[in-house]
Parts: structure tokens; sequence; C-alpha cells
């Protein structure tokens, strides 16, 4: 049901990053729903749908995008395998852990994206990139982090109720 | 098996795809796949597009806000539907001035055919400057035709779709335009720099050139009509030692508040001229 779900909440979330959250910046870095999305439903545990979330927000963000096709599948992806490699709540353990884990992907989104884009031969100013967007896009990411954990939890306990004994 | 190794057996797999998309979709192949998802996600972003923008208007106008907040006080039983009439007049009013600026732009110029076309989204990544239109193939929208606004130059169609289009900015680094200075023999080429700037370059060291001069398209090479404004140039740089002066331009458009554009639907741009 998690990867039914992912579909149309990533598809969503595509459409609001790319209109709406486009008039929300910090310099030129701005939010990345997806990834606070995927991430966030990496730490509650169920990481295959966090990949398979990661891999279809990536495609959705492509499309509306400039971005060939696969680079930010490929990012978000890797995201959501760093956030669940490690066994037994790793990043979960702690609210440091879990902006910990924002960060940590969102080096890997900005990383891939940037090296997909140098692999195009796209003339890119590293060091503004690295002040003007990277760096406040990631700030961005890690004020939402906490709210977008508390949300992947709560859709979590939505979706699927712990089952009770009694 | 481990739940270890199907995580990894799942993100191999996903990569691989992720892998083949990428080469399949440098190569051209998923275009019409492209062009079939878009379809539904350029109408829904169009949608969102306009109630953002309506919203953005209404937050950005406190005189109005207080007003309408009395206006809410003394009627408060019509609350909800005066604030939602109020809403769509706001928006309606915004686009018309904005159409009504274009209209008056495009009647100055009957020779030229265009299409006006709603600003439907940003590029989500912060690295390329593009926007995307609500206009497509299905309106005579092809590749390479110029963008602009009643002010200036916006850009040029470099992708489109059959509902959707992608504008590339003038402030995109792979982004040039041969130019001319209003009232001055020199020219130059225009090419937005990675690190923001926009520079007029190639200009000859002789050309008198005057922080203010008004920057237009030149019409050589045949990638841009002539005599469209693209900008004021702000500063020059004049060596000695250097072959060519360096002009930097404060462009026309402000690639922020687009709403609405125009596409010159009856120019087509020069095969070679594309990347000048």
């Amino acid at each position: 049901m998690g990867y039914l779900v992912g579909i149309p909440f990533m598809a969503g979330l595509a459409v609001l990053q790319a209109s709406a959250l486009s008039h929300l910046r910090l310099l030129e870095g701005r939010p990345d729903l997806i990834l606070l999305a995927v991430v966030g439903w990496a730490l509650t545990g169920r990481g295959q749908e966090a990949m398979f979330w990661g891999f279809a927000g990536g495609l959705f963000l492509d499309l509306v995008s400039g971005m060939p096709l696969g680079v930010t599948s490929t990012a978000l992806v890797l995201a959501a395998l760093a956030v669940t490699a490690s066994e037994g709540r790793f990043w979960g353990a702690h609210p440091l852990m879990q902006l910990a884990a924002v960060l940590a992907a969102s080096g890997i989104l900005y990383g891939v994206g940037l090296l997909g884009l140098l692999i195009l031969g796209r003339d890119l100013d590293l060091l503004r990139g690295l002040g003007s967007v990277v760096l406040p896009g990631t700030f961005l990411n890690l004020l939402l982090a906490l709210p977008a954990v508390q949300l992947s939890e709560s859709l979590q306990t939505f979706l699927f109720p712990p089952r009770v004994s009694v | 098996m481990s739940q270890l190794s199907s995580r990894a057996l799942l993100a191999t797999a996903l990569l691989l795809l992720a892998a083949a998309l990428f080469i399949l979709n440098l190569g051209g192949y998923l275009d019409p796949a492209q062009d079939f998802l878009l379809r539904p996600f350029s109408a829904t972003q169009q949608w969102v597009s306009r109630r953002v923008f309506a919203l953005r208007d209404l937050l950005s106008s406190p005189a109005d806000v207080s007003a309408l907040q009395q206006r809410v006080a003394e009627l408060e039983a019509e609350r909800a539907r005066l604030e939602e009439e109020i809403i769509a007049l706001r928006e309606q009013a915004a686009e018309a001035e904005v159409l009504s600026a274009l209209l008056g732009y495009a009647r100055q110029r009957p020779e030229r055919g265009y299409q006006a076309a709603p600003v439907i989204g940003r590029d989500p990544s912060a690295f390329l400057q593009s926007i995307s239109i609500g206009v497509g193939s299905d309106r005579g929208i092809r590749f390479g035709m110029p963008v602009v606004t009643d002010r200036g130059l916006v850009g040029r169609i470099f992708e489109v779709n059959a509902t959707s289009a992608r504008v590339q900015l003038l402030a995109d680094p792979e982004f040039s335009v041969n130019v001319k200075l209003l009232g001055s023999p020199a020219e130059g080429v225009l090419a937005a720099q990675p690190n923001g700037e926009l520079w007029i370059e190639l200009i000859d060291q002789d050309a008198a050139v005057e922080p203010g001069a008004l920057v237009l398209t030149s019409g050589l090479g045949g990638g841009f009509p002539a005599d469209i404004p693209v900008g004021q140039v702000i500063s020059v740089r004049r060596r000695d030692f250097e072959l060519f002066q360096r002009a930097t331009l404060q462009p026309a458009v402000d690639f922020e508040g687009l709403e609405v554009v125009l596409v010159i639907t009856s120019f087509f741009p020069q095969p070679a001229s594309t990347t000048p």
C-alpha cells in the first residue's frame, strides 16, 4: 500500500515544488519537499518504500525540470539507501540524528545533481552554487526536517495503524 | 533473503532503471512518453500556479487586505462567499493588467504573431534558469521561438511538449544572444555568467558605451528578431590591453515576477544560430 500511496503523493509534491515552492527562497536555495518526504518515510523504518518513493519522486521532478530524466531519481534512491543502510533505526535514535540524516541526504541530492549537470557539460560556478544554492537549500531542508519527520510518522500511523492484541 | 540484501537489491534495480532512463532520455527515445505524462502535470501546475499567484497578490497588498477585513466584519454572514469573490476578481484584474500590457506590446508590432502563455512553474533545480509555460506544440509553439513580455526579452523555447513548453531564461549560463546598443554602432554578445551576472562581450574597443545605454537584440545570426529590448548597461569594463570591452547588463524583465509571457510564433530561428 505504501508503494501505491507514494506515486500520487510524490506527483503532488513535485507540482507543489515546481509551482508554489519556487517562490519560497533563501538566496537561490529552495526547500526540497520530495527529499524531506523520502527521508521522513525512510526514518519511519519503511526503507524499501522510501527508495521507491525517491525513484518515483525523482522522475516527477525531472519531468517538470530541465534535469535529464533519472538524475534526481538516482540521487533520491541513494539518499533513501543511505538513511536506511544502518540497521537498528540509527538515524531515528535522536532528533539531532534525524537532522543529520536530512543533512546527508541533501548533500547526496545536490552532489548527484551537480555531477549530472557537469557530465552533461553545463557551465557551473561551483563556489557560487555552494554559497547561493546548496547551503541555503540545505538550511531550509534542515528547518523543515523535524516537522517532515513528524508528518511522516503521523502518515505511517494513519496508513498502518499498529496492531494491538487484547 | 535478509531485509538488508533485499533493500540493496531494490536499490540496485532502481539505480539501474534510473541509469537506463537517463541514457534513453539523452537519446530522445522517451519524448513521446514524457509528452504523455506532462499533459496532466502541466494542467495541474497551471491550476496551482494561478492559486499561488492570487494568494501572493492578496498577501502583498496590505491596504486591500484591511479593507477586505473591514468588509468581512460588516458582512460576517457572507464572509466565505465574498472572500472567494474578491480573490477571484483580484486574480482576474492582475491577469487583465498583464494581458493588456502584452496586448499593447503586440499591437505595436502587428507584423509579428504572438501566443500568450501563462507561466506555470519554475525549474525545481536551482541550478537551471528556466520556466515552464502552459502552452505547447498544440498551440504552434516550436523549439527556439523567442519569448518576450511588454518589457523585453525573456528567453527562448528550448523544450516543447504538446501542452507545455520550457523557456530557457536570459539568465541561464547556456543562453547567449547578439545585441546592439541603442544610439551607438556598438554590438556584442550577451551571455549570462555562472555567477549570475549578464555580460555583453566582444564590444569593439573604439565604441562609446556608457552606463544607462539601452540594449536591444541585433537580429544578427538569425537567432532572434531585431530590436527586442533586453536591458540596460549598468557598468563598462574597458582595458587598453584587451581586444574588446565588456559591459554588465541589468535585464529589462524581472524574471521572478513573470505571470504571463508572449511567444513570438511568427519567428523561426536559423538552425545555426541556436548556439551562437
